[in-house]
């Protein structure tokens, strides 16, 4: 894994979350809008991962890890500092991707993919292999609200799954769906990692999932770095603290 | 400006495929489907009718199409901006999941309103051949008209989407300023004639670019007069410059609007 090129670059990432709630024309105008509470979700994490790294991050919850994947995927802006994707194609895969509620299982594969940046021919090559992984059958016709929560995260697992990208970031999403689906997508998530040009970044809890797939993990601890290194030492000081401070 | 035409291209197929999927689902979510592209126009003009003819005894030449053009104009740049008020909130599922630039949600809305005035104009064009209204070489205006229409409703919306994430009350006040608006456009009574004060004829008439669109294109369409066009050129370039303004904002604050909406 050593002396590859660089796939993300985290240079000195702040986040902050500015208590900047919507504020009603009644309590204070336009000139308000910056003011308020600064909560600092992420301050100063540094890091790379080098193209086909397979990297884990844990930490408690609030710890700043969805905001750093959020961050990674262009969704939030840095307060300060930069990442640099060095021009690869990047998807978060979370629990439920954005679906038009109103549309078909179907069209929001292409909805999804188009977002994604597929075209639509690239879409038409994988779109039946979405459909049978997702396991939905004649439900991918109907409107998305009509799904189970399972069917849901099942639909979105797939899609991002089988629409590949260079850097996939996965949020705690191998529990999705039932004990069968769950191994399946666990399986496709091995599969899709063992590809060495894929770099993946997975936020998860779960020592044995980042003990089993991961490279490297960090500890994320309050916004800022604890500890990084080997998953299975730096999970078992995690476990330790964690059951100390419980 | 570079940025904005390289995201247009690179979303150009998703702006196109959710456009269709949303006009879709307009017409599979009620019985009457497309129909109801044609009936909504033509029943609140058959209101506005009754209104200005039997109430207001009002006698303007070919008045079920005057109507219908000021409501087919009227009806895009309202839908479009209610809908930009809360179009960052309506998507959150896609945009707490993934970045797209914001101003491609308005692209969305945009085609699908686009789409709306097209039948409804289409609409104009029948009830001009069954009133046998006399056309002149003058109806060609109609599209550098209806591109100021678009491209000012456009600069208008970038900036209500922005403000709209931020002030929660936004909505009620767009909706005060738009009925006002509405009334003082003339839908169903004619400006030109009516007002005769030449103060305020300039202020209802150029100064609002609604009234300004219309009137043009009544005059084009069915009175077979060339446009007054000097205030919709004006028109055209403030539509470019607050485009410009609202593309540069959204894109120095969309990262931020997520945030916000937590």
């Amino acid at each position: 894994m050593k002396n590859r090129e660089i796939a993300i670059s985290v240079n000195d990432l702040h986040v902050y979350y500015r208590d900047m709630k919507r504020f009603s024309l009644k309590k204070g105008g336009l000139k308000d809008k910056g003011s308020g509470k600064i909560f600092k979700a992420v301050k100063g994490v540094t890091f790379e991962v080098p193209k086909g790294q397979i990297l884990g991050i844990c930490g408690k919850n609030g710890s700043g890890k969805s905001t750093l994947l959020r961050a990674i995927s262009g969704i939030f802006s840095p307060d300060k500092g930069s990442i640099n994707l060095h021009g690869n194609s990047i998807s978060l895969l979370s629990i439920g991707v954005g679906f038009q509620k109103q549309l078909t299982g179907y069209e929001n594969i292409y909805l999804s993919g188009m977002l994604l940046g597929y075209n639509k021919a690239q879409i038409d090559e994988k779109v039946d292999e979405i459909i049978e992984f997702s396991e939905l059958g004649e439900f991918i016709y109907r409107p998305v609200r009509s799904y189970s929560s399972g069917m849901y995260s099942k639909l979105a697992f797939s899609i991002t799954a089988i629409l590949e990208t260079d850097i996939m970031l996965i949020d705690e999403v191998l529990s999705v769906g039932d004990v069968h689906f769950k191994e399946k997508s666990y399986n496709k998530m091995k599969e899709l990692i063992s590809d060495s040009n894929r770099t993946v970044v997975i936020v998860s809890h779960s020592t044995n999932t980042i003990v089993d797939l991961c490279d490297k993990v960090i500890w994320l601890h309050e916004g800022l770095i604890k500890d990084e290194g080997d998953p299975a030492k730096i999970m078992a000081k995690y476990e330790e603290f964690m059951r100390e401070n419980a | 400006m570079k940025r904005f035409i390289n995201d247009v291209k690179k979303y150009k197929n998703y702006i196109i495929y959710a456009t269709k999927a949303e006009l879709k689902t307009e017409v599979i979510n009620s019985y009457l489907g497309w129909l109801w592209m044609i009936l909504e126009p033509l029943a609140f003009m058959l209101i506005y009718m009754f209104i200005a003819v039997i109430v207001f005894k009002s006698k303007v030449q070919y008045f079920p199409i005057f109507v219908f053009i000021g409501l087919t104009v009227w009806n895009f740049f309202n839908k479009m901006v209610t809908s930009s008020v809360k179009l960052v909130a309506t998507n959150r599922d896609t945009v707490t999941k993934v970045y797209l630039p914001k101003f491609v949600l308005l692209f969305v809305k945009m085609g699908v309103n686009l789409f709306k005035m097209f039948v409804s104009f289409i609409l104009v064009g029948i009830f001009m051949i069954v009133y046998k209204v006399p056309v002149t070489w003058n109806i060609l205006w109609f599209f550098p008209i209806i591109l100021t229409a678009i491209v000012v409703t456009f600069g208008v919306c970038t900036i209500i989407l922005h403000l709209g994430v931020f002030a929660e009350d936004l909505n009620n006040l767009v909706n005060i300023a738009l009925r006002m608006v509405f009334y003082m456009t003339g839908i169903f009574y004619d400006l030109a004639s009516r007002i005769t004060n030449p103060v305020y004829r300039t202020i209802l008439l150029d100064l609002n670019p609604i009234a300004n669109v219309i009137f043009n294109l009544r005059n084009i369409l069915i009175y077979s007069a060339p446009p007054v066009g000097l205030w919709t050129v004006i028109w055209f370039f403030i539509g470019l410059f607050l485009s410009a303004i609202g593309i540069k904002t959204i894109y120095k604050y969309e990262n931020t609007y997520v945030k916000v909406m937590k």
